[in-house]
């Protein structure tokens, strides 16, 4: 009964009723996408990190993982000092330098890491083979296109490069084994990776036996807190990184994005709210005497009250519908803005959809319907039945 | 001619005695505050983090300064020191190099001529107008300005459609009014204007008060944001043409609101809006 007087007084005012829908869908868009951005971010870097499984980095102290050029001395004390702790299942020291390959009369730079290919935790093979011998190389697709390069050919890789003399220090002819996809590479980022060795053998002496960075893997049901109170106390001169600090530094440099996730979803839910209490207060307005001849032959308060709530939550949860499919596509494309960022691994999503998000914008939505429904309705409840009659009878 | 040269360095504070006069460093507020640095402190600077103190060269903090607005710096929370540049080619190794000149040209000069007479006399680098280098460093913030105008363009299409409600709401109110006016002899199109001036009065009056609520959000982002990245960087920003395109736009929405909501109205015979 109440479902039905509902839909009749909704019907009865069809492009109305429309329009209110869309205007609550796209504030439901607008907030499914904020609560998409507040949570997908994190979530995504999240992933991100333990997509490889492991859950410690050590990187420079002071530093973040390849932020600086700083790196840490004596791989093989370090290796040694972790391997005293049971918890740690796997270590993946891994050496970051620049090389340069001349192609033509041109110099093609890119980042290389020098990795121990049985643990490390940096790349997928997407064809040919790993890196199996010493003058193995493997790279992405955009640095092959950058080189014209494919699996198989032979390339004269150098550390350094003196633009002034165009000479090349630490040259070696590297064979390209496989194609790799580097899972924290940027999108139009070359990457390129050799065995450490390799790389530790075409570097200057003194940055031999150093590494940017150490990728730790721990056993099932090791404490990640208990390794990294651990780890700080016996190495000092490295900051011990744990995916719970890396999401904590992340949140801090993109906390913008957050809090304007934050505002704007609240000014979206307010908008879909003010515009489903201004609707429901007029049509509340405009049915005075039909409000006031159903209370005249018995419907009760409550009785009045569910009927109009339930016209906002209607409201509500059509313009959700819609809002749902317009938020998702609306954050797809935000997303493809955003992925511009200069840097970004490709993996990171700033919009990710989890059903948790949608469950929270839809229960935020129904919550606004019922508050926007409630005012009008206590309204609607309360009009003195003989004037509302009487004026409705002079009308 | 200024020559500047960059390298990781780590600062270590000492407690030292020297005889000799120790060079000077000026380090960024940021820093000094997060260290407890004054000046006067005494310094130990080394290339690599974690080295000993007696590889470390002594300095002491000569001055403290405030960074410049720089885009590409904003949400790195690094610190800066400055060095003299002997001082520091000297502890980084990098021996009588620099990484880039920076040249202050005349007002009069014509900096593409002079870009490309370097270029062409230069071996090994290549000379950049700072604009060019400003951008390419700012595409974090190109990005983010690209971020906006989509949400703008989502918030001006959201503000039609809420705009056009409230006006078929306010409209259709006013059913038996339009009705009587109608009867008494009112043109059409005098209703409709009536209507249309009604809702340009609204648009204008909303977006009087959208400009002085995005006034004061500004100033709250402006501080927010500064202290947040520790910048003097001008986060939003209002100008005459951004506060002329908000009062025009939301003029246009009311009018085209105002416009569907009346036609809508005056088309309907004045005995049916009384329901008869």
């Amino acid at each position: 009964m109440r479902l039905t007087l509902a839909k009749a007084s909704l019907v009865r005012h069809r492009s109305r009723t429309i329009l209110a829908v869309l205007g609550v869908a796209i504030a439901a868009a607008m907030l499914l996408d904020m609560v998409m951005l507040a949570s997908g971010m994190r979530e995504s870097f999240r992933d991100l990190l333990m997509s490889r499984g492991f859950e410690i980095r050590l990187a420079p102290k002071w530093t973040l993982p390849f932020d600086t050029d700083a790196t840490i001395a004596d791989v093989a004390g370090v290796t040694e000092a972790l391997r005293a702790n049971p918890d740690i299942e796997a270590i993946s020291p891994v050496m970051g330098a620049s090389i340069h390959i001349p192609v033509g009369s041109r110099n093609v730079s890119s980042p290389m890491l020098g990795i121990d290919p049985s643990v490390q935790g940096d790349y997928e093979m997407v064809a040919g083979a790993d890196l199996t011998r010493p003058d193995a190389i493997v790279a992405n697709d955009y640095l092959l296109e950058q080189l014209g390069a494919s699996v198989g050919d032979t390339l004269l890789v150098a550390t350094g490069y003196d633009p002034q003399t165009r000479g090349y220090t630490g040259q070696r002819r590297l064979v390209v084994t496989g194609r790799a996809r580097f899972i924290y590479g940027a999108a139009a980022q070359p990457g390129s990776a050799v065995r450490r060795e390799t790389l530790e053998g075409m570097v200057e002496p003194e940055k031999r036996n150093r590494a940017s960075l150490f990728m730790l893997r721990l056993r099932e049901g090791a404490g990640t807190e208990e390794v990294r109170t651990w780890i700080a106390g016996e190495l000092p001169k490295v900051s011990v990184i744990s995916i719970a600090s890396a999401i904590e530094v992340v949140d801090r440099r993109l906390s913008y994005f957050r809090q304007l996730a934050l505002i704007l979803g609240a000014v979206s839910l307010f908008v879909g709210f003010l515009l489903v209490t201004t609707l429901m207060t007029v049509s509340v307005n405009e049915r005075a005497g039909e409000i006031a001849v159903m209370r005249a032959i018995g419907v009760s308060r409550a009785h009045v009250v569910q009927q109009i709530v339930l016209e906002g939550i209607a409201i509500s949860l059509a313009g959700a519908v819609v809002g749902l499919a317009l938020g998702l596509a609306t954050a797809r494309y935000l997303n493809t803005i955003l992925s511009a960022f200069p840097g970004l691994p490709v993996a990171i999503d700033f919009f990710l959809f989890q059903p948790r998000s949608a469950w929270s914008a839809l229960g935020l939505l129904i919550a606004s319907g019922i508050g926007a429904g409630i005012f009008p309705a206590w309204r609607a409840a309360s009009l003195p039945i003989a004037e509302s009659l009487r004026r409705e009878a002079i009308a | 001619m200024i020559v500047t040269l960059a390298a990781f360095l780590s600062v270590i504070l000492l407690q030292q005695d020297s005889t000799t006069p120790l060079r000077t460093v000026a380090v960024d507020e940021a820093f000094a505050e997060r260290a407890h640095l004054n000046v006067g402190d005494r310094l130990a600077i080394a290339r690599r983090p974690g080295s000993e103190a007696s590889d470390a060269d002594s300095v002491v903090v000569g001055a403290i300064f405030r960074r410049g607005a720089d885009p590409s710096e904003v949400a790195r929370g690094d610190f800066k020191v400055r060095l003299h540049l002997d001082q520091l080619q000297q502890i980084s190794g990098y021996g009588d190099r620099v990484d880039r000149f920076a040249i202050a040209t005349t007002d009069s000069a014509d900096i593409a001529r002079a870009i490309e007479r370097i270029n062409a006399q230069a071996f090994g680098f290549r000379a950049h107008r700072s604009r060019d280098i400003a951008v390419e460093t700012s595409r974090t913030f190109l990005v983010v300005s690209r971020f906006h105008r989509a949400i703008g363009v989502i918030t001006i299409v959201a503000s039609s459609v809420f705009l056009l409600c409230i006006m078929v709401l306010k409209v259709d109110e006013r059913r038996r009014d339009i009705a009587a006016l109608r009867l008494m002899g009112i043109s059409r199109s005098s209703v409709a204007q009536s209507i249309v001036i009604e809702a340009a009065l609204v648009a204008v009056l909303g977006s009087a008060l959208g400009v002085l609520l995005g006034w004061l959000a500004s100033l709250y982002v402006n501080a927010h944001y500064q202290e947040i990245y520790r910048t003097p960087l001008e986060f939003s920003i209002i100008t005459g043409p951004i506060v002329a395109f908000a009062v025009s736009l939301s003029l246009v929405l009311g009018i085209a609101a105002g416009l569907a909501a009346s036609l809508r109205l005056v088309r309907t015979p004045p005995l049916t809006l009384f329901g008869r």
